[in-house]
């Protein structure tokens, strides 16, 4: 670059790099933002024309709406044991299995790597019906075990954590560290663990979203109003003869607000990911 | 690859083994089955979706109710339509239950009438065909398979109904009561097109969409479908349907809007559109919040041609694994709500679920002017309709038929297909899906 | 003992895997390869037709294949385009003299987590071929003819790609992001002393390094893609138009779940599914074979 018309040229290109930065939050943060606008909107007026940009007054009517329709605090206790549970231990145990196959060297590694991406690539949509007949014989139906087990181990999350380790943790800490008597879990959990944190924080977030969102799951395996989750309960206010949908926008808009602070919680985690990375060796 | 053949093989042999040993719940002979015991207490779960619950609970909430069931204590699974079908087709398919009861709405009745999974309501101990003898024949018709077995029973209905603006119509001077033909729907609906405030683009429409009119000659596309076991048989009443939409398109009658939408709601309310084709329900609906401004407005008459159809609707079944004792109290619950006229009256005002039950329609209430409607007596035109409307056998194909010719009514529409053509590769589709 | 520690380890640490697999997953794929056998309704099975249900969808099926090429296109377009997008985001909101950072990363997550019923209002609302928001610019700022968005069969596919695109790139922007941390900052620096600079020194250094997490994005939006549902079913409004007009947005995935759930033929539905299994481990296995030869 041409040394006089660099400062100018440097001020130039920022500009443009945070337009298009904003260009793109606009892009996406609307939808989210009219999501909003939605809540706050007189339940029988969402599906008028031309469509309402700006907020208006009547959010709070809408969630006593939404309460006497659906038990929210019940709903949102479900959903929230279900997602944590489900993180937590997917956390966990692909993390354990993430490290297995990035970190050491073994006969069937290859082969359960493959078996893996396998599981992935069968289209999971019918296996509903056969999941569903197991789950009554293991008389799983109308608990949260379903929604779980299952997943605790998944494919997904061990591939992904597989990925991440492979660079952020080098093998000459790991030798160091059995030199000092560690044992491999040891290893696993005083060392892995901290260093993959970048990694974890994903795994996190997209576990959380998508246990929170299940709605087919919680749906088929949860018998009534009582024992499910927010996306089936708020499922129930989609299509009420009379037009109000004021608690269903209130309701997505509470069931979305966990999300964010899930968001930001392990966002921290990938920043801090870094810190503990450059430090490393 | 001859390993592969012996793991698939392996693979299949095991498969069937799991499938096999799921062993399908032995029918109880009718003499052996348990009956309803007044003096038990029973909880029953109902499946349902939409705004049943709240009705059928406000059914729950009157004297007649518990003072008819004491013992017995209801509870709701509620989701939405789609959400509801695919739990309950996941469930069937696995051939279990998890509730006692079961709703399905009449878009949806043809796929379980023919699949399987739901008791027998016409065998003993039910006897549905005599304890439904006054709810309208073409509902108990739509549920009864082609071998005779009923496997639910109608519990609201929605005859469909052209609901017009009375001040619209008059402006243009026209009639639309008593229309011979579609033809003549198109030459009055030419009229009631205008460009009200005079900026050169149409702002007022007969119709709201040309595809509306698609399913109504086809008795609302709700059985129908099939002539001595072939599909879209006879030809002519497809070809007819796909006909009457592309003259409405091609005459610039109806305002192109999509259902459900913003410019769609709105348009019944703002003078866009005049008239519109549904079910008694949607009355229902333009009174409580489409167009509540416009009382007095609004009335309803028979469809052109005098075409019969249905528009919604909602049946009760019982899956077919649901233990015997709860099947007793299900089948009495169901009886309760399709032919008590408490629980048809109550599920009318509640929900504007119109009643399948006929010996209902000579209820005062039905015979009430009502005032949203000009003082029109609209009742007793859905009544008469739902008695006319003819018997339809439904298939397990109706489902595959109805998306098909849903595309061929659009590609007649929007893309300019011809009719002959349309019909050929609808035919082509039904017949492979079904396959 | 460490050895003896070391060798056992790994089995131990991917045992849970195994487990669950074994009685989780297992029963599902046997009771699908099975049903793809036969053909299969809501009563159970009706008649036994060996691979014939995987015959005819591969060559007289008049949806099948079509929703195959509607899938690559919308793969194409929809799920993959994105990386082209997701990359340079990333390696943008990693840089330490973009201010900002927190705030931005956020605003690109949100779609992912947008609900589905207000996803699809505002689509419905974008798309509407009279009303608008898309044709509005179109016709009265750009003074163009409006698009018939969801009902011109070449305008479906643009769609449905345009909201896959909106949908997922924040989320493979983050994936990149936390991978990015991974990635040795002293390998940058170097890269810095000898000249390279901006997008030379992300091309040579960053990529490179990039590989593995690349390698499972795309992984990940190639399973994803060639299982596309849940966008065009939003779009098109269900199973029963079949993706619209011309089956413009039919996917192999929507075609898969209608003729399951709405058409009741679970036996044809399963063979769907495992030729979409089989086009996805040869395409996952290129990727592998192209990432690898680029690893080295």
């Amino acid at each position: 670059m041409d040394q006089k018309s660099s400062s100018l040229g440097r001020f130039g290109s920022k500009t443009i790099l945070y337009l298009i930065l904003m260009v793109f939050v606009f892009i996406f943060g609307f939808p989210f933002y009219y999501m909003f606008v939605l809540s706050t909107v007189p339940g029988t007026e969402v599906y008028r024309n031309p469509p309402h940009i700006f907020f208006k007054s009547s959010f709070f009517t809408n969630i006593r709406a939404l309460f006497d329709d659906i038990p929210f605090a019940i709903n949102f206790f479900n959903s929230f044991g279900i997602a944590t549970l489900a993180t937590v231990t997917v956390i966990f145990f692909c993390t354990m299995g993430g490290f297995a196959l990035a970190k050491y060297d073994f006969k069937w590694k290859k082969p359960i790597f493959v078996l893996m991406l396998s599981t992935m690539a069968i289209p999971p949509f019918l296996n509903i019906i056969p999941f569903f007949k197991m789950m009554i014989f293991f008389q799983w139906y109308g608990t949260w075990l379903p929604l779980i087990v299952p997943g605790m181990a998944n494919a997904f999350g061990i591939i992904l954590m597989t990925q991440f380790m492979q660079s952020s943790i080098p093998d000459a800490l790991m030798d160091a560290a059995r030199i000092d008597g560690l044992t491999e879990f040891g290893i696993l959990t005083r060392i892995a663990f901290p260093l993959s944190r970048s990694g974890i924080a994903v795994l996190g977030i997209m576990t959380f979203i998508n246990s929170w969102n299940n709605f087919l799951g919680a749906l088929v395996m949860l018998p009534n109003i009582q024992s499910t989750t927010l996306p089936v309960a708020l499922s129930k206010l989609f299509m009420q003869m009379d037009g109000d949908r004021g608690g269903l926008m209130a309701g997505t808009v509470l069931a979305v607000v966990p999300l964010i602070f899930v968001f930001i919680a392990f966002n921290k985690q990938i920043i801090s990911g870094l810190a503990a990375g450059s430090v490393k060796g | 690859m001859k390993k592969l053949v012996f793991l698939l093989t392996v693979a299949v042999a095991a498969g069937l083994l799991f499938v096999g040993c799921s062993g399908k719940k032995e029918q109880t002979a009718a003499a052996d089955m348990p009956s309803f015991d007044p003096e038990k207490e029973y909880v029953v779960s109902i499946g349902a979706y939409g705004d049943l619950e709240k009705a059928y609970k406000a059914v729950m909430d009157t004297d007649d109710f518990k003072s008819t069931f004491p013992n017995v204590t209801v509870e709701f699974q509620t989701a939405d339509f789609g959400g509801h079908h695919s739990r309950l087709t996941t469930v069937l398919a696995a051939g279990e239950a998890t509730n006692d009861i079961e709703a399905l709405e009449v878009g949806y009745i043809a796929k379980f009438v023919e699949g399987g999974g739901l008791t027998d309501l016409a065998a003993a101990p039910y006897n549905g065909v005599e304890v439904g003898k006054n709810i309208v024949d073409f509902a108990m018709s739509n549920a009864t398979t082609s071998d005779g077995a009923l496997v639910a029973m109608p519990v609201d209905i929605a005859p469909a109904v052209l609901f017009y603006r009375q001040s619209l119509v008059d402006e243009a001077g026209v009639s639309l009561e008593n229309l011979e033909s579609w033809d003549e729907f198109i030459e009055v609906g030419k009229k009631l097109v205008a460009d009200r405030d005079g900026d050169g683009e149409t702002d007022q429409f007969a119709i709201p969409n040309a595809n509306e009119v698609a399913m109504t000659p086809l008795a609302g596309g709700k059985g129908g479908w099939f002539q001595d076991g072939k599909p879209l048989e006879p030809k002519e009443k497809f070809t007819k349907a796909l006909t009457v939409v592309k003259k409405i398109r091609e005459a610039g009658i109806d305002g192109d809007l999509g259902a459900w939408t913003g410019p769609w709601t709105q348009s019944f309310a703002d003078g866009t559109v005049a008239a519109t084709i549904n079910g008694a329900w949607f009355g229902g609906a333009l009174k409580t919040w489409i167009a509540t401004d416009l009382s007095g407005d609004w009335r309803a008459t028979r469809l052109p041609g005098d075409t019969l159809a249905a528009l919604g609707g909602t049946y009760l079944s019982i899956p077919a694994e649901v233990p015997d004792e709860q099947k007793a109290v299900a089948w009495e619950l169901i009886k309760y709500l399709t032919t008590s006229s408490n629980a048809q009256l109550t599920t009318f005002e509640t929900i504007d679920a119109f009643p399948a039950l006929t010996t209902v329609f000579d209820d005062p209430i039905m015979n009430e002017p009502v005032e949203y409607f000009g003082g029109q007596k609209v009742r007793q035109l859905y009544a008469e309709i739902a008695r006319e409307i003819p018997n339809a056998a439904v298939s397990e194909y109706d489902a595959a038929i109805l998306s098909v010719f849903g595309n061929a009514i659009t590609d007649v529409l929007v893309n300019d297909a011809s009719v002959e053509e349309s019909y050929q590769t609808a035919l082509n589709s039904v017949l492979a899906i079904a396959d | 003992m460490v050895e003896t520690g070391k060798r056992i380890a790994p089995y131990v640490f991917i045992s849970p895997f195994l487990i669950l697999f074994a009685v989780f997953g297992l029963f599902p794929i046997l009771y699908s390869i099975t049903i793809s056998f036969f053909k299969w309704t809501l009563a159970g099975p009706q008649d036994f037709r060996g691979i014939q249900n995987y015959i005819s969808l591969l060559t007289t099926d008049p949806f099948f294949i079509g929703s195959l090429k509607t899938t690559f296109i919308l793969l194409v377009f929809g799920s993959l385009l994105q990386h082209v997008f997701a990359i340079p985001l990333a390696i943008v909101l990693n840089d330490q003299k973009v201010k900002g950072r927190g705030f931005f990363k956020i605003m690109y997550f949100l779609p992912y987590i947008t609900s589905t019923v207000v996803i699809a209002l505002v689509f419905n609302q974008l798309y509407e071929q009279n009303y608008g928001w898309f044709n509005f610019i179109i016709e009265n700022w750009l003074g163009l003819e409006g698009v018939k968005w969801i009902q011109n069969p070449g305008a479906i596919k643009a769609s449905i790609a345009i909201m896959v695109n909106w949908r997922f790139i924040g989320w493979n922007t983050i994936i990149y992001l936390a991978g990015l941390q991974a990635i040795d900052k002293v390998l940058y620096e170097a890269a810095e002393i000898d000249g390279a600079t901006g997008f030379r020194k992300h091309w040579h250094v960053t990529v490179p390094l990039l590989l593995p997490i690349i390698f499972f994005a795309v992984s990940m939006s190639i399973i994803g893609g060639m299982q596309l549902f849940e966008e065009p079913f939003v779009l098109m409004k269900g199973y029963e138009t079949m993706g619209g007009p011309s089956n413009a947005g039919l996917t192999s995935a929507y075609y898969l779940l209608g003729t399951g759930f709405n058409f009741n033929r679970f036996g044809k539905a399963s063979a769907i599914a495992w030729i979409l299994f089989a086009i996805i481990m040869a395409m996952t296995w290129m990727n592998k074979v192209v990432t690898d030869r680029l690893q080295r």
